[in-house]
């Protein structure tokens, strides 16, 4: 114990040391306007729990139109912020790059039509609507944080968030045996997820000696050839994997699509997955950069599988639902081609096709929603002859599924066309073929769902399209869904003909992104060396 | 009391691995719900006792990997708690926790 | 070698060994409530190990939120759903542990790899021993802020999704229309539900 005296003598200099490391004035900067988005969506949340005190009755006329607010004034101050420049916020644990922002706005967007498909659903459940907004918020927070986390103490707590929340989303009809068992393997195949990342997160920490922020992370893997950093990809890459639902990491997708309530899967489908993309590009672009081959190997690998698998597989499904889950997981596997370019074109247009496919994907779902409130049946042979008793239905999923199937002029042609443009120019032949295969697939079974609406002779019709009740759309949160569906199916239809400022708008979410401005000057300088 | 230590840094991480690996082999053998949740709590620890190693061994001014263990103790009964109720409502619905028997849709 | 070193190193093998012991014990006994109670001795154990990582305060939220509220949570759930269940037998079970068993030896051998093979940057600076409580709060004040509140966010969600999950009564009509629901999936299934009880 004789160095004792001398720790104890050395303990107040560096207090100091680490007190102004901790304090440095050019970091202090809190920044706190860089989440002004969530601050407004965290305070619809706590007012639709209040509400939601004074019973059920005044929930119900209240909490969607808090929710409105709240979200509105989110994509609005998420507006206001785009090619503001980037700032650390949080002392470094949050940035608002146009990046950030991009996707936060899928997330916020995506909550808003999901929950305008809600409130009918919910109602007619049974189940309480104030709860089931305030965890719907929450996950949107989560979801948000994440797009813009730069810290991986930041990156676990916004994920957990957002996986914490989907579980109980998933388990919400708690009478229902498929809703409670969706739930409890979702969150028994999220939270080891979670565990492996975290193993990941612990490997990286021990590694850069004690620093938790991406770009330390970053710096310290790049004087690492060690198996260490191999071994955290994977786990980190596992978790990023299940989170977009990649083959082979996508199991527990069908069944938790298929044993949701739908709107908490139209949800799932686009927000969560666009906070997941938004992660794999901040840690595997932002942080394992000097390892891009190994990854970009990798995620080649995932990208063909889960085109292939994803939509093979749903070519066999007799569930509207289930197909929409494994078409969700063939959509992932084109927007992987855009991550896996690394240029300038594939990130934008990733970007691009997330918000395509946010309209295309809810617009999808709002129909199939509406056609179970109707009907109570959300089996694809249950949809023939629709086209006699639902004009509505029959043509916005019909435009829907082939924007989803990439025919062209709707919106999905366009940014499939140019994720295959920008994987084409990046010399991935391979992906591109694999996708231009699948998605003739994907056209195949697209189409036998519009066939069995359109073609089929009235007598012909399904026994519960026979019985088909008759069209109102009085009660309250129809014309909410009537609104969202339009919406959606309108943007889907026409937006691809007005789709260059959409371009124009994804090509500045790169250029306004510092990280990957780097990333693809890294690409570059290492292409012209070699 | 900073007692100078003879135990080697190693040491922790091997046994986080032991933790760790004994925990994904109940996650993925383990029949009773229960257990499998009792098995996701044994990874996380085993992720504890790696960041509380490191945090003292490498970082042990900063003591980021305190913290870091702190929010993985907060989420982890969060998560708890909620496994826990979806098992509880499953229950109700169901009547068992055995994992070979929740096949309403397949795996 | 001191009495102080010595001391420490008997204190990190029981430790060790209590912790291993405990941890297979969770995951191959039949009894699930002795696995409980392992847990919880797993969980002081770790507790134990965190004291001579100097950390008291780790220690302490380790002891009160593992065992005092994760492992009796844990107990609740067993006693509330503790049917007796014969469980049938499945086959190729004996075969499919032995196999997940070598894989999870291979990621154990793989993981020691990795900590005997990093460069770790050893010896990093003196601990901050007793002060490590300070510390930790100007952490949660300053460069871990966001995630502090983010985490109150995620608690309360939490608590109010267990509660709404767990408690047993029912809205059990359709606010607007007064219709009687059933709190299910609006899409009901079609082939009857394998209710399947024993």
């Amino acid at each position: 114990m004789t160095e004792a005296p001398t720790i104890a003598a050395t303990v107040p200099v560096s207090n100091l040391a680490v007190r102004s490391v901790i304090f440095d004035p050019s970091s202090l900067q809190l920044n706190a306007a860089a989440i002004a988005p969530e601050g407004a969506v965290l305070v619809a949340l706590l007012l639709s729990l209040l509400v939601d005190l004074a019973g059920e009755q005044v929930a119900a006329r209240w909490v969607p139109p808090i929710c409105y607010g709240g979200l509105g004034s989110a994509l609005l101050l998420l507006a206001l912020q785009w090619n503001s420049p980037a700032e650390p916020a949080f002392v470094g644990a949050f940035l608002a790059d146009n990046l950030a922002i991009a996707f936060r706005s899928v997330v916020a967007a995506s909550t808003l039509v999901s929950l305008m498909l809600s409130w009918r659903y919910v109602e007619r459940s049974g189940t309480p609507i104030g709860e089931y907004a305030g965890i719907l918020l929450a996950a949107t927070l989560g979801a948000m944080l994440l797009c813009g986390s730069t810290d991986l103490v930041s990156i676990f707590v916004s994920l957990e968030t957002l996986s914490v929340s989907s579980y109980l989303l998933s388990g919400y009809m708690k009478r229902d045996a498929r809703s409670s068992e969706a739930a409890l393997k979702y969150l028994l195949v999220g939270s080891a997820a979670a565990a492996v990342f975290l193993y990941g997160a612990s490997l990286l920490y021990g590694l850069t000696g004690g620093a938790t922020g991406l770009d330390a992370v970053a710096l310290a893997l790049q004087s690492s050839t060690t198996p260490v950093a191999a071994l955290s990809l994977v786990f980190v890459l596992a978790t990023v994997a299940f989170k977009i639902a990649a083959v082979p990491f996508h199991q527990w997708t069908p069944d938790v699509y298929e044993g949701s309530p739908t709107p908490v899967v139209a949800f799932l489908s686009v927000g969560s997955k666009a906070a997941g993309f938004a992660l794999a590009l901040r840690i595997l672009v932002g942080c394992f950069e000097s390892f891009s081959v190994q990854w970009k190997l990798l995620f080649t690998v995932l990208a063909v599988l889960s085109m292939v698998l994803g939509n093979v597989v749903a070519l066999a499904q007799t569930s509207m639902k289930r197909m929409l889950a494994y078409s969700s997981i063939g959509q992932a596997g084109f927007v992987m081609i855009g991550l896996v370019c690394g240029t300038e074109e594939g990130y934008a247009a990733m970007v691009l096709y997330m918000a395509a496919y946010l309209f295309m994907n809810l617009g999808a779902f709002a129909c199939i929603i509406l056609f179970s409130l109707r009907t109570g049946s959300d089996r694809i042979s249950d949809y023939a002859g629709l086209y006699q008793k639902d004009p509505l239905i029959t043509l916005g999923l019909s435009l829907c599924l082939l924007s989803l199937g990439g025919i062209p002029p709707m919106l999905g042609f366009f940014g499939k066309i140019y994720l295959f443009f920008a994987g084409w120019a990046d010399h991935q032949y391979l992906l591109v073929v694999v996708g231009l295969v699948t998605s003739v697939v994907s056209i195949y079974y697209y189409i036998s769902v519009i066939k069995m609406m359109v073609v089929k002779e009235p007598q012909d019709a399904s026994d519960v399209v026979k019985a088909y009740p008759e069209l109102s759309w009085n009660l309250r949160g129809m014309p909410a869904l009537r609104a969202a569906l339009v919406t959606c199916v309108i943007v889907t239809a026409v937006g691809g003909i007005l789709s260059n400022p959409l371009f124009g708008w994804a090509g500045e979410a790169v250029t306004g992104t510092p990280m990957l401005l780097q990333a693809i000057a890294a690409a570059t300088a290492h292409a012209s060396l070699g | 009391m900073n007692l100078p230590t003879e135990i080697p840094l190693q040491a922790y991480l091997v046994l986080a691995a032991i933790l760790f690996c004994t925990g994904v082999w109940g996650l993925i053998n383990s029949r009773n719900a229960v257990r499998v949740l009792m098995s996701i709590e044994l990874m996380l620890n085993a992720v504890n006792i790696n960041l509380m190693a490191f945090s003292s061994y490498l970082d042990g001014q900063l003591i980021r990997g305190q913290v870091f263990a702190i929010f993985v103790i907060t989420v982890a009964a969060a998560e708890a708690a909620v496994g826990l109720a979806i098992l509880l409502s499953l229950y109700r619905n169901r009547e068992t926790v055995d994992m070979e028997r929740f096949n309403l849709l397949r795996w | 070698m001191t009495i102080a070193s010595t001391t420490q190193l008997i204190c990190f093998a029981a430790l060790s060994i209590t912790l291993v012991v405990g941890a297979f014990g969770v995951v191959l006994l039949p009894n699930i409530v002795y696995s409980a109670f392992l847990l919880a001795g797993v969980f002081l154990s770790v507790s134990g190990l965190y004291l001579l990582l100097n950390a008291s305060f780790v220690a302490a939220a380790q002891i009160l939120v593992y065992v005092g509220a994760v492992n009796v949570l844990i107990l609740f759930a067993i006693m509330l759903v503790n049917k007796r269940e014969d469980l049938s037998a499945i086959p190729g079970l004996a075969l499919r542990r032995v196999l997940s068993a070598a894989v999870c030896g291979g990621l154990f051998l793989l993981l020691v790899r990795v900590a005997f093979t990093t460069p770790w940057a050893l010896p990093g600076p003196a601990s901050i021993g007793e002060e490590a409580t300070a510390r930790i709060g100007e952490h949660l004040f300053s460069d871990y802020l966001l995630p502090f509140e983010l985490a109150s966010v995620l608690l309360l969600m939490a608590m109010i999704g267990a509660i709404v999950l767990a408690r047993r009564d029912v809205y059990t009509s359709d606010v607007i229309t007064g219709e009687p629901a059933d709190q299910g999936l609006i899409e009901k299934a079609r082939t009857p539900l394998l209710t399947s009880k024993p």
